[in-house]
């Protein structure tokens, strides 16, 4: 808009401005103390007076006329939004709390229109523009406000003049219990005040998880305990609850690992339990609670919890079907390392042997299989089957537990010799049979040649020069390897497993080259399975003597590093960024070990399935361009769930990562809305707090200013003119000043 | 032509050493030879000690034992070595000893036995000779006795004591190194209670114990197979309460 007005001569400044206009003033008082002296013509001096005063100002002032192009601009009002899962959450009505944000946002830009709004949504960190879609603007895992103010304080932009906070007011900082001093610190530094309105006020009827506390870090085989704090909100009725912890399993339904009931008082209850994990590596537990009717939020009723189980000590099973120099070599390499608790049974008498003593002489004790393969299987992460034939010491009978066992994620290796493989009898068994969990298929025909005796020095696959597995065992011995004496014939080896080593000559059933070296997934487990019995040649051998024997270890350190998923010996680290939500699309970054190499591995393959198999949706399979060492893997939206995203570079050995899929998470663990908290917000950084649905033009925002452009100065007479005016009614104001009698 | 062929139809009927897959990890009594040594002591000792062990346990043992020098690379082919002999050995050289510190680094076993000691057990010309041979490979290690509180003492029989062709001492002396016994001094003549002729007569009487010594000497011999193939797997916690209470009740 154009406005025009005076101004005095831009050469003034304004201290001399206001000196003359003072001394203007205090000729005005001058003349009326003057007044009184006077003989006559008292109307005549003071009108004359006040021209001459007047005259002279405006001689010194000398004013000139602006006109300028001006307009008025809005302060900056930074509107925070709060963009959280717990937006999608009911509020009163049956409508979403986004939806009330929405039409607050709506609002405000209605009735603020001399300010300039910058909407934003908050949630996890510095804020960001608020997306228009439903799902994204409540999709942060956070309702991080504290950070998002932070953030503005750092941001290089135009700093706000207020900001407007629209919440549901249940946020993770500050926090419930925040003090007053804590919350005025957190607009001391913006130096602004904050409003706040409150997008609900009732809470839903709900019952749920609220929080899940683990005492300490998980370690496999070691009790931990957990305490569950239950809530109870919007006038259901919750005096006791029933809560189960389950762990999510590979191979079936969700284990119960223990149960209690919740006594709640004034809405709130705490249980503890004790659970035990047995396996190491991520274990998604589900926390549920059996909520009463007319719950309206059932997804909070269960909680999925990712741990990261640690192993404090590998426990190893190693059994042994007669001692040998083979056997001898596992078992000096397993007590050498101290992180390595094993326990060992050899077979060292069978029933032909008569070892002339009566069993008082003897050091011999009872093999106790049934004990081991039953009762304390789980207590073991893997278990070495060395040169042992199944059949005479009735370990057949406990295969399809081992089975099972590996399938829940335990680890198994089986080492060659003469009584290993199909002439151990596992041919037919729930570990060498088509379905079995051996990395390679056993021949289980009657008359099945079991061992090749001619020797020979096993061949390197691509996927074995490739594997980090091996990649100490060839930092050692290069591509070398010792003459192995004879071989357990294998089969083919299963989909899905990985051949490292092959016999130079022997052919499966299906003409590939027989596997000497197998690994494999079964399950939430791993299998390995080496066909020689010749391993400890990498200590006793001319390789040996060359390398100092360190070959061996090197061998073992990565097999069992591998069954025990030991990130040094996974082709790749996988995570999920920025976390998983039900119904939302994901990114798996894979990082690729950068030695990574073999037949296809310009290509990763990602399959992601339900752990817990109970959804019908088909498993994902997605085939992206290798690129670099790190890749981004997008994956559609998922269910609530646990899921298992299994990582295959090229043809090489498999990277698994377990993650878990909420609807609301932590967001939606206390449905409850906190108005209140948002008020003393606003108290306390003196703020307005408003609910949805008042009048917003009430909030008080700051006042625009004004901007000029295009502006003109033009004097509204040249100097000679006031001058000459003054000087004119100077003159005229002494003639009268005479005439009335004063000097 | 006839000639060749019919040499080398011989050569392929004469017994190879059974090397079947599943005996090159058997346990090999192999005779450790230096200086001018031509054999063991007690040259049929090693294929008893490999037949009895054959005879009374699971662990395979090598029908034929082979004989090594030490400084031949194949001192480093296997894990175990036994030395013997009657009479003083000449000082080793510099290529044996370097054969033999390299068997010891990659943890060999070596049993030393004194096929000639003193009546009561002291060492004789060959076990001086040996210890101070052996002193020179392995500088840092000296020898300790070891009694029935060791695992040789219970790796498959339970034994009180060490016995062989002569009572002696009721204990061995070792070297351990790194936690492992890696030399084992038998001042018992052990082989000398091993060693049977081809008749299946015992070569040599064992005084003063006879029959019963003769058994002790056997079942020690096994135990230092065993010991060879299982190393401590005797002292597993698993093992300690049944062992304990057999000694309790086994009579002295």
């Amino acid at each position: 808009m154009l406005a025009a007005h005076l101004a005095s001569s831009s050469d003034l400044p304004p201290w001399a401005v206001l000196l003359a206009c003072a001394l203007a003033l205090g000729s005005f008082v001058l003349l009326a103390i003057e007044l009184r002296r006077r003989e006559s013509g008292g109307a005549a001096i003071v009108l004359s007076g006040l021209l001459a005063v007047a005259a002279l100002l405006l001689a010194v002032l000398r004013p000139v006329r602006i006109a300028a192009r001006e307009s008025l601009v809005g302060a900056r009002v930074v509107v925070l939004a709060d963009a959280s899962r717990s937006m999608a959450l009911e509020g009163e009505g049956g409508k979403p709390r986004r939806a009330v944000r929405d039409e607050v946002l709506a609002g405000l830009e209605k009735s603020t229109k001399d300010a300039r709004l910058l909407i934003l949504g908050f949630g996890d960190g510095a804020p960001k523009p608020l997306d228009n879609s439903p799902e994204l603007s409540t999709s942060a895992p956070r309702s991080d406000l504290a950070a998002a103010l932070r953030a503005l304080e750092v941001a290089p932009d135009e700093r706000p003049a207020a900001v407007v906070v629209v919440s549901d007011g249940r946020l993770d900082d500050p926090p419930e219990d925040a003090s007053a001093a804590t919350l005025r610190a957190l607009g001391q530094s913006l130096a602004v005040p904050i409003h706040t309105i409150a997008t609900s006020q009732k809470a839903p009827p709900d019952a749920s998880i609220r929080k899940v506390l683990a005492a300490g870090s998980a370690v496999a085989h070691v009790p931990l305990p957990i305490r569950v704090e239950i809530g109870c909100a919007g006038g259901l009725a919750c005096d006791e609850l029933a809560v189960t912890a389950r762990e999510l399993r590979d191979d079936g339904p969700p284990a119960l690992l223990a149960s209690g009931l919740a006594h709640l008082k004034d809405g709130k209850g705490t249980l503890d339990l004790t659970v035990t994990l047995e396996r190491a590596g991520a274990r998604i537990l589900e926390i549920a609670v059996a909520a009463p009717s007319g719950d309206t939020v059932p997804a909070n009723d269960r909680r999925l919890v990712t741990f990261n189980v640690a192993r404090e000590r590998v426990r190893v099973l190693h059994v042994a079907g007669r001692p040998t120099n083979d056997v001898r070599a596992l078992r000096e390499w397993l007590k050498s390392d101290a992180s390595v608790d094993v326990v060992a049974f050899f077979i060292l008498r069978t029933a032909i042997n008569n070892p002339n003593a009566s069993q008082d002489e003897l050091a011999l004790i009872p093999f106790p299989v049934d004990e081991l393969f039953s009762e304390h299987l789980p207590s073991f992460d893997a278990v070495v089957l060395q040169d042992f034939d199944a059949q005479p010491y009735g370990l057949e009978r406990h295969l399809p537990a081992l089975a099972k066992y590996v399938r829940e994620g335990g680890g198994l290796i089986m080492v060659g010799g003469k009584n290993a493989f199909v002439q151990g009898g596992y041919a037919l068994t729930p570990l060498g049979d088509k379905t079995g969990v051996l990395p390679v298929m056993l021949d289980g025909t009657p008359g099945a040649t079991a061992a090749d005796v001619s020797s020979f020095v096993p061949a390197w696959t691509a996927s074995g020069l490739g594997a980090p597995l091996l990649g100490p065992l060839r930092s050692i011995v290069g591509e070398d390897l010792p003459d192995m004496p004879g071989a357990n014939v294998l089969g083919d080896v299963r989909a899905g497993s990985v051949v490292l080593w092959t016999h130079p000559t022997r052919k499966t059933p299906s003409g590939a080259p027989m596997p000497v070296l197998a690994i494999g997934d079964q399950g939430d487990g791993r299998t390995i399975a080496l066909g020689v019995d010749g391993g400890w040649l990498f200590e006793f051998s001319g390789l040996g003597a060359r390398t100092a024997g360190r070959g061996y270890g090197a061998l073992w350190d990565g097999l069992l590093g591998w069954l025990m998923r030991d990130p040094r010996f996974e082709p790749a680290q996988l995570e999920v960024v920025g976390g998983c939500t039900a119904g939302l699309p994901i990114t798996l970054r894979a990082r690729l070990l950068a030695g990574v190499s073999g037949a296809g591995t310009d290509k990763v393959t990602i399959d992601v399935s339900r752990i817990d198999k109970t959804s019908a949706a088909a498993p994902i399979h997605i085939e992206k361009p290798r690129g670099g060492n790190v890749v981004d893997v997008p994956v559609p939206a998922l269910e609530p769930g646990g899921y298992t995203a299994r990582l295959h570079v090229g043809t090489g050995a498999t990277t698994r990562f377990d993650f878990a899929c909420e609807a609301g998470g932590d967001e939606w663990a206390d449905s409850r809305p906190d108005p209140g908290r948002l008020q003393a917000l606003a108290e306390a950084t003196g703020g307005r707090f408003m609910n949805a649905g008042e009048d917003l033009s009430l909030l008080p925002l700051p006042k625009p200013t004004v901007v000029s452009a295009e502006r003109h100065v033009v004097p509204v007479a040249p100097p000679w003119a006031w001058t000459l005016l003054a000087a004119v009614a100077l003159g005229a104001h002494w003639i009268v000043r005479r005439k009335g009698g004063l000097s | 032509m006839t000639v060749g062929l019919v040499i080398g139809v011989l050569v392929a009927l004469v017994p190879q050493p059974a090397r079947a897959f599943g005996d090159v990890g058997a346990f090999d009594p192999r005779v450790l030879l230096t200086g001018t040594q031509t054999g063991a002591a007690r040259p049929t000792a090693p294929m008893r000690w490999s037949n009895e062990l054959l005879s009374r346990t699971s662990a395979p043992a090598r029908a034929r034992p082979t004989t090594v020098r030490a400084d031949d690379r194949a001192i480093t082919d296997e894990p175990f070595v036994f030395w013997s002999g009657d009479a003083a050995v000449a000082p080793l050289t510099g290529s044996e000893i370097a054969g033999l510190r390299r068997f010891f680094t990659l943890g060999g076993i070596m049993l030393v036995d004194d096929a000639a000691p003193g009546p009561t057990g002291q060492p004789g010309p060959f076990g001086k000779s040996a210890r101070e041979q052996i002193a020179r490979v392995l500088p840092d290690g000296a020898p300790i006795p070891i009694g029935d509180e060791h695992v040789i003492f219970r790796t498959f029989y339970l034994l009180r004591r060490a016995e062989g062709r002569i009572e002696g001492a009721k204990t061995l002396d070792a070297i351990v190194r790194g936690g492992r016994t890696q030399v084992i001094f038998s001042e018992h003549d052990l082989g000398g209670a091993l060693a049977r002729g081809v008749t299946g007569a015992w070569e040599l009487p064992v005084v003063p114990g006879g029959d019963i010594q003769r058994e002790h000497a056997i079942r020690l011999a096994v135990n230092i197979a065993m010991y060879v193939l299982c190393s401590n797997y005797k002292d597993d916690q698993v093992h300690a309460p049944f062992l304990m209470r057999r000694r309790a009740l086994a009579p002295e």
